[in-house]
């Protein structure tokens, strides 16, 4: 398996993982009573990892085409992370 | 709708289930389900929908991709190049879904459940193509060793162009209408860009995690996105996708294609009527 492959594995597994379970014990903190500050922040938590995600095995790629000197690649793949930016800004005016 | 109870948690979660289950039986994100169900089931705005189920996409596309990264399927090369056209998509779509009116969102999202219908209607026999094992890749092509015949599979990309346009459309309408947009990638990939269907898939699973992120942030800035109704619908999907993997069956795919395809016709008639009131 090349370097690259396993760690977006590792990034997206853990990214998974940890959202899955925020979400849950979030989800569960509402649902029996306790909608409480702590919930609201897990569940935001839970949102942003999720949502992060994604740009952050895109942040891994970019570093290992810096490694391997692909300068197109680390071209595109900066490209996606604009675009990804652009949306940020959408949001927000 | 601030106030979540069990009951609703519970058929979120049920609804997300039933749509990761299908999604992955079908190859599908199983956004296309999920949107209709909470918009015309539980009566959620469209908007409020897409992005809960741009949640279930990232979900889905992180939880796929991270067990397959490693067994050579998904084609990192490609999917870096299509994923600049799908998340300028992404932004473009975010952005116009704010200006459009909840009527025309259902009747493009009526449209493209038809569209969706009859390409699943048309692919419904449709198996993986060899090509030559001694064939040089290329620089974007790849190669992956297949269980079935047991043999290394060998591609390379044509009209990338193509692929490209279909990644920018893909890319628009999973912002607008909150699906992963593989259902427009996969067929063309396959069809006409000479990527094996199983590597297409694959790639456009990995893909469809940094395209819906572009739209779930615009929808959270505008307060669409509330973490506590996409919370059950995460799970949801995640259990139900975990479940499907181990349920899929080759014999029956084809009547749940028939099945879905004309489910999809209803869902689209359903879109239709409740834009025009």
């Amino acid at each position: 398996m090349n370097r690259l492959e396993q760690r977006i594995g590792e990034v997206l597994h853990v990214g998974t993982f940890l959202s899955s379970l925020l979400f849950a014990a979030g989800l569960v903190m509402t649902l029996v009573g306790f909608r409480t500050e702590l919930s609201q922040i897990l569940l935001a938590t839970a949102l942003v990892v999720l949502i992060a995600t994604p740009p952050a095995r895109v942040v891994v790629s970019v570093i290992e085409y810096v490694r391997e000197r692909d300068w197109v690649f680390v071209a595109l793949t900066l490209v996606v992370l604009l675009a990804l930016a652009g949306s940020v800004a959408a949001a927000y005016f | 709708m601030n106030l979540l109870t069990p009951t609703l948690a519970a058929i979120i979660f049920g609804a997300g289930a039933a749509a990761g289950a299908l999604g992955v039986a079908l190859g599908l994100g199983g956004g296309i389900f999920l949107v209709p169900f909470l918009t015309l089931a539980l009566g959620f705005p469209l908007k409020t929908a897409a992005a809960i189920s741009l949640c279930t996409v990232i979900a889905t596309s992180s939880a796929v991709s991270a067990r397959r990264a490693g067994n050579q399927l998904i084609n990192l090369r490609l999917g870096m190049v299509l994923e600049t056209a799908t998340t300028i998509g992404s932004l473009l779509g975010g952005i116009t879904a704010q200006y459009l009116a909840e009527s025309t969102l259902q009747r493009l999202f009526g449209l493209v459940a038809i569209a969706v219908a009859l390409v699943m209607l048309g692919r419904i026999n449709r198996r993986n193509v060899m090509t030559d094992p001694n064939a040089d890749p290329g620089r974007l092509g790849g190669r992956f060793h297949e269980d079935e015949s047991g043999g290394v599979v060998t591609y390379r990309i044509k009209r990338l162009p193509l692929a490209l346009t279909a990644s920018f459309i893909a890319g628009n309408v999973s912002s607008l209408l909150g699906i992963g947009g593989g259902i427009i990638k996969v067929p063309v990939l396959n069809a006409w860009c000479g990527v094996p269907l199983r590597a297409a898939a694959a790639t456009s699973a990995l893909m469809i995690g940094v395209t819906a992120t572009g739209g779930a942030i615009i929808y959270y800035g505008h307060g669409d996105l509330r973490p506590l109704l996409a919370a059950p619908a995460v799970l949801g999907v995640q259990a139900g996708s975990w479940a499907g993997t181990r349920l899929t069956e080759q014999t029956s795919v084809k009547w749940l294609k028939l099945l879905m395809a004309s489910l999809l016709v209803v869902v689209a008639l359903l879109m239709f009527v409740r834009s025009m009131r």
